[in-house]
């Protein structure tokens, strides 16, 4: 069996599961498949959904970055201080937040890449180092009352009619899940990430700039926390360090794990992240639907991760057997 | 096939959690089942079929359950249909999708205590423009950006922070030495409260004084490391305030190691079960708190008479049940006095 058919494989088994939640969900409450529901939850995917994009190329490489929540609480900062204290034109202010975003995650590629340290640890360490930096620059004050012109911009409803209402940052979001999708599957930098997480050492010798690709998927994962950060300030008017982005890290790789990115590198593909990261909010919004209460919605959603790992597990087992014969 | 496997599993697992909720349902029919008249609101002037949402700063933790409960007596007196749940962790993004959840099942009255007064001001704005009603409780929101309609206080700052004072007046005397610990120099409330409590020194007590005020930054360690600082820097202190609910515990311990305890008077605010071993061995004489039963009451009581039209702008008193009626101010509903937790009553509050 070659790998293309096996990725194609695992998105068919995917977007059946979606469906098997979209159906119990819609058991369980009769809110869920209106379009009322359905449009209103592109607000709270969007973020997280940015990010897996960015955070499945990590994967596939066999890296992780954990300070993608930290990096988006220091570029919120960012923008809130250059905005107010600096005095700079939103607009300004709002490049400058970005720019802020893609040197916290080239500093993660490049320590990485310089140093050899696992990408665990460093961005664990960054981790808790972006986020002290972003409550100790704002002191923990928020920065609210964001011009209108600004929310609306990056974080535009657009009323369908009188209560049902969506999120013009989700086409946003459909343009850049293409690009990286291209860029994943069809080019030569894409099967060169492939490469990576299959074996550096032979990729090196195969002539691939491993180090330049890692360092430039940190820097991208920054960028595009960054993204998701000023997307999130508009949404709730508010840049506050200890407030966004928390949890971040985990539900992104939570879907990407549960989108059948290996986490050991090697396999995945952008179209499998999204649909585990919808899955997730999928489900999550459906048990909340319900009423069931939060913490049945948790144990649910932690449930469905040990599952994912383990079907994982078992497909990669299967694989080497495959393989072997 | 064992990527059959894998969809199996997870639409397997899927399924038990659908199992799961039906069960629950069975169990409490006359709050689960999805309502009759599906997409419109049942514009409910009585209160019967009102559909009221509850939503704390986070779940599980002994002074919300200590709300849920109050909350849950007011709503079956009253016949409102209650669903009281909130984040796991104290996180307002989680508030936020947990409303936006609220809105699209069309609740009446969403009641919240959130977790960022400003962030969680566009989505509760939301909640009005689609007809929703808007309480907060316990903490408030920014009343202009949010739009919420009125805010169930647990106690003025005017009243917390003459209480305290009062308090320490009747302990250590009307000409006191005191510190203030607070929690940080920034925190608008704990500011709002010392700001009266200094008020009522210089209008009751003109001889009582404040040598410092410390910060101990919600932080246990920092509150002890400075308790035992200001103990050894003035020796004759007479009283300490701990206005926050680490700040106080963090005091009790290091009063009572340093062996003043009786001498200096010691007092602020936080939970009655969190101080109950100080007040049990006499290091602190008396907690001062609300009670956050009566709070959870209120804020139902406050919900329905809002949706039936008799908490409206320009009330001046709002009926609570048990409670008698309570005072409306402005825009706020007001629980009352702060309660006093003393040796005698102290052990009755699971909270």
């Amino acid at each position: 069996m070659t790998g293309a058919s096996l990725w194609r494989r695992q998105e068919v088994a995917l977007a059946g599961l979606l469906g098997v939640t979209v159906v119990v969900m819609s058991l369980l409450s009769p809110d869920f498949l209106t379009a009322r529901n359905l449009l209103s939850m592109p607000q709270f995917f969007v973020e997280p959904g940015l990010i897996a994009l960015a955070m499945a190329f990590a994967i596939i490489t066999g890296g992780i970055d954990l300070s993608v929540g930290s990096i988006m609480a220091l570029v919120a900062v960012a923008l809130g201080l250059a905005w107010k204290r600096l005095g700079l034109p939103l607009p300004l202010a709002t490049v400058v937040a970005l720019l802020v975003g893609g040197l916290a995650g080239l500093l993660n590629g490049a320590v990485i890449t310089r140093l050899g340290i696992p990408p665990l640890m460093v961005t664990l360490a960054t981790m808790a180092g972006y986020r002290g930096l972003a409550i100790g620059l704002s002191r923990g004050q928020p920065v609210s009352g964001f011009p209108g012109a600004f929310r609306g911009f990056w974080s535009r409803e657009l009323h369908l009619s009188a209560d049902v209402v969506t999120h013009a940052q989700l086409f946003l979001f459909i343009a850049l899940a293409i690009v990286a999708g291209v860029l994943l599957w069809r080019t030569v930098l894409g099967r060169h990430v492939y490469a990576v997480g299959h074996n550096e050492v032979a990729a090196r010798y195969a002539g691939v700039n491993v180090d330049l690709i890692r360092l430039g998927i940190y820097a991208m994962l920054g960028l595009i926390a960054a993204l998701a950060a000023v997307i999130a300030v508009a949404r709730v008017n508010t840049a506050k360090a200890d407030t966004v982005g928390v949890g971040m890290e985990l539900e992104v790789i939570t879907g990407c794990v549960l989108g059948g990115i290996d986490i050991q590198g090697g396999r995945g593909t952008i179209l499998g992240a999204v649909l585990g990261v919808l899955i997730i909010k999928a489900v999550t919004r459906g048990l909340e639907l319900a009423g069931v209460g939060s913490e049945f919605v948790m144990l649910v959603t932690g449930l469905l991760l040990v599952a994912a790992v383990v079907a994982s597990q078992v497909a990669r087992r299967g694989r080497v057997v495959e393989v072997a014969e | 096939m064992h990527k059959r496997l894998f969809l199996v599993t997870l639409g397997g697992l899927l399924l038990v959690a659908g199992c799961g909720k039906k069960e629950e349902t069975a169990g409490e029919p006359a709050t689960k089942t999805p309502r009759p008249e599906d997409v419109f609101k049942t514009e409910a002037a009585g209160g019967a079929g009102l559909k009221v949402a509850m939503i704390p700063k986070r779940k599980g933790i002994d002074y919300f359950n200590a709300t849920q409960v109050g909350a849950e007596e007011a709503a079956k007196e009253l016949g409102v249909e209650l669903d009281f749940d909130g984040p796991v962790e104290a996180s307002v993004d989680k508030q936020i999708e947990l409303i936006d959840s609220f809105i699209t099942r069309k609740f009446d009255l969403l009641a919240v205590s959130p977790n960022d007064p400003d962030a969680i001001a566009p989505i509760l704005q939301r909640a009005r423009d689609q007809g929703v009603h808007v309480l907060t409780w316990d903490a408030d929101a920014n009343a202009e950006a949010s739009g919420r309609e009125f805010f169930v206080d647990q106690a003025s700052p005017e009243s917390i922070g003459y209480t305290l004072v009062d308090v320490m007046a009747r302990e250590a005397g009307p000409d006191a030495k005191t510190v203030i610990i607070t929690g940080s120099l920034t925190a608008a409330n704990q500011n709002e409260w010392m700001k009266w409590m200094k008020k009522r020194m210089q209008e009751d007590y003109p001889k009582m004084e404040v040598l410092t005020t410390k910060p101990s930054e919600e932080d246990p360690q920092l509150a002890r490391q400075v308790t035992q600082d200001v103990l050894t820097a003035y020796d004759d202190l007479d009283g300490i305030f701990a206005i926050t609910s680490v700040a106080f515990p963090g005091a009790a311990t290091a009063l009572e190691k340093s062996g003043r305890a009786g001498k200096v008077a010691l007092t602020g605010l936080s939970s009655p079960k969190t101080m109950r071993k100080w007040v049990d061995n006499g290091t602190v004489k008396t907690v001062v708190l609300w009670n956050p039963v009566d709070l959870g009451y209120l804020t139902i009581y406050a919900a329905k008479a809002l949706c039936a039209g008799t908490l409206k702008p320009g009330a001046t008193q709002v009926e609570a049940g048990r409670l008698g009626t309570k005072p409306v101010e402005g825009d706020r509903v007001v629980l009352g006095e702060p309660m006093l937790f003393t040796k005698e009553n102290i052990g009755k509050f699971d909270f």
